[in-house]
């Protein structure tokens, strides 16, 4: 049997096995709203520890991750930085956001907007906001599927097809069984990605290089600079580094995928979780291995992207047996797939309970569920056009909706803090906030002293929060002590 | 110790274990060598501190008021 055909099966097989758990997991439980969209309220801590753990082993870090080390060097060291410490300040809030979400059985950031801030403009706006930045997410998980199937079976699946097959899987389970279905399966993946990052990213440095300080020592040898960063010879600044953590470390918790898991947890779950994440980034390492150990050995512009470094050295350079690049496209797979689900199952509760029930607001439970589910397959749509017809002005302007998850946080921030912050302070400073992160995202050629647009958006949203919040009348204490108070 | 002391004491020392890792305190490993454990030395001191900042919060959840007075 031709290494194609061999990786294609198993392939294949992984797809089977993670739709029997989605299916398997989501059964028997009434398909109740409540079990669909918080499993219950009832995740363990073993189950969290993946489903949050999927959320960073997602296509950006299995295939991107190698991609900046071999194309940026140093900076790809951000990825690590940012798993390890963006999950950190969810010790503190995640518990708040629990007891809050419980009195007013809320499920979404939309929901939690509107509670405190008593309006309905501010779920509408968040909720488009997140459908947007999610739909531009779920199209780069959808591209490295597609990338997987292609290299991996030498071009026999077409690019089309594999984002098709992987994705109808997701809409399927994610249809069919809610939250609970997405945890277990992200329980498999996760395992899976972990244990094949490090065997490949071992035998890849060991193949090529004899070990890795032999990998490092001539990597500076032959690119000085390429191990720091904002010197010479480096890829990126050290302010447009640092801000590119930061963007990260505020924007993280606000994914409203992340953000909703608050409600599902106990608290003590929560701490829990977050003291795991340190160890989750360093199981990043090999993937950054992976990525040093092709420099020098792929030529620069042999690669259509960076990010297709990882499937290309194991087909190409290595020439493994295929019953091994079938476990890595299946590793692949998984990591897409796990933040696939994640966000797509997310992106249908934000539009459902953000904007749809804010319109309509008289929805019964069995109507919204229904909702829900058309909600997945139309957003799955609009991703899968994206990864196959996307015209680069299209994907510019989604890039941009990425950006503009960071500007939940002062709103968030200020809903369990600032008893000060006012609705319509709350709402200008989330829209002036998303303009200016999208003027440099999209229209602007640099940005000034190079650093990130999101955190550039960030400093306008804040200083308009502050200014309008004064400006404006406060909030009636009791609605503002609901939040501010939650303990 | 209160919980409001607690929090302030973990939002301290979780952002005391993350300037090291940005610029500019960063700076002073921001460079290849020498290697250590196979790793550049920036590398290993990214590495390095997120092993101490998962002991420390390994060690604040230990102490964290909240996690003894009531089991949820």
């Amino acid at each position: 049997m031709a290494d194609w055909t061999v990786a294609l099966l198993m392939m294949i097989a992984y797809l089977v096995i993670a739709l029997i758990i989605g299916i398997w997991a989501g059964k028997g439980r009434g398909g109740s709203l409540n079990e669909y969209v918080v499993a219950g309220g009832g995740l363990g801590l073993f189950v969290m520890w993946f489903l949050m753990g999927g959320a960073v082993f997602s296509a950006f870090s299995f295939l991107g991750a190698p991609g900046w080390a071999y194309s940026k060097g140093a900076p790809a060291y951000y990825i690590i930085v940012y798993t390890a410490f963006a999950i950190l300040p969810w010790y503190i809030i995640g518990p708040k956001i629990k007891k809050i979400g419980q009195k007013f059985d809320l499920y979404t950031i939309s929901g939690f907007y509107k509670g405190r801030y008593q309006t309905k403009a501010l779920p509408v706006i968040v909720g488009l906001l997140a459908v947007f930045a999610f739909i531009q997410y779920l199209t780069t998980q959808m591209k490295g599927m597609a990338y997987i199937f292609e290299i991996m079976t030498a071009g026999h699946i077409p690019f089309w097809l594999g984002a098709l097959l992987a994705y109808g899987i997701v809409v399927v389970y994610v249809a069919t069984g809610g939250l609970r279905a997405a945890a277990w399966s992200d329980v498999f993946q996760g395992i899976l990605m972990i244990v094949i990052s490090w065997v490949v990213g071992i035998a890849v440095v060991m193949q090529l290089h004899g070990g890795s300080s032999n990998m490092f020592a001539s990597i500076m040898q032959n690119h000085p600079g390429f191990l720091e960063i904002g010197h010479e010879g480096s890829n990126m600044s050290g302010i447009g580094y640092t801000t590119t953590i930061l963007v990260s470390i505020f924007g993280f918790m606000m994914w409203p995928h992340l953000f909703s898991k608050s409600y599902a947890t106990k608290g003590i779950t929560i701490k829990r979780t977050v003291l795991a994440y340190p160890i989750f980034a360093l199981f990043l390492i090999p993937l950054l291995f992976i990525g040093f150990a092709a420099i020098g050995v792929v030529d620069y512009g042999t690669l259509d992207s960076p990010d297709q470094i990882l499937p290309y050295l194991v087909t190409s350079v290595l020439q493994m047996p295929g019953w091994i690049y079938g476990l890595i496209g299946a590793g692949a797979l998984a990591a897409a797939m796990s933040s696939a689900d994640a966000i797509t199952h997310s992106a249908s509760l934000e539009f459902t309970n953000g904007v749809v029930h804010n319109i309509w607001p008289s929805l019964s439970d069995q109507r919204t569920l229904v909702i829900m589910r058309i909600a997945v397959i139309v957003i799955g749509a609009f991703a899968y056009f994206l990864t196959v017809f996307g015209s680069e002005g299209l994907i510019a302007l989604l890039l941009g909706a990425y950006g503009s998850i960071v500007q939940f946080a002062p709103g968030v921030y200020s809903a369990l803090y600032w008893r000060r912050a006012t609705p319509s302070a709350v709402i200008s400073g989330l829209i002036v906030g998303t303009v200016v992160n999208y003027y440099y995202q999209l229209v602007a050629d640099s940005t000034p002293m190079d650093i990130n647009a999101g955190i550039l958006g960030l400093m306008a949203n804040l200083i308009v929060l502050i200014g309008v919040s004064y400006a404006t009348k406060p909030q009636e204490d009791k609605v503002v002590s609901e939040y501010v108070d939650a303990n | 110790m209160s919980r409001q002391a607690f929090q302030w004491l973990f939002v301290i020392l979780m952002i005391l274990c993350l300037l090291p890792l940005i610029f500019p305190i960063y700076e002073v490993a921001n460079q290849g060598t020498p290697i250590i454990v196979g790793l550049p030395f920036g590398f290993f001191w990214v590495i390095l501190w997120i092993v101490i900042a998962f002991v420390i919060a390994v060690i604040l959840y230990l102490v964290d008021p909240d996690n003894k007075n009531r089991e949820e």
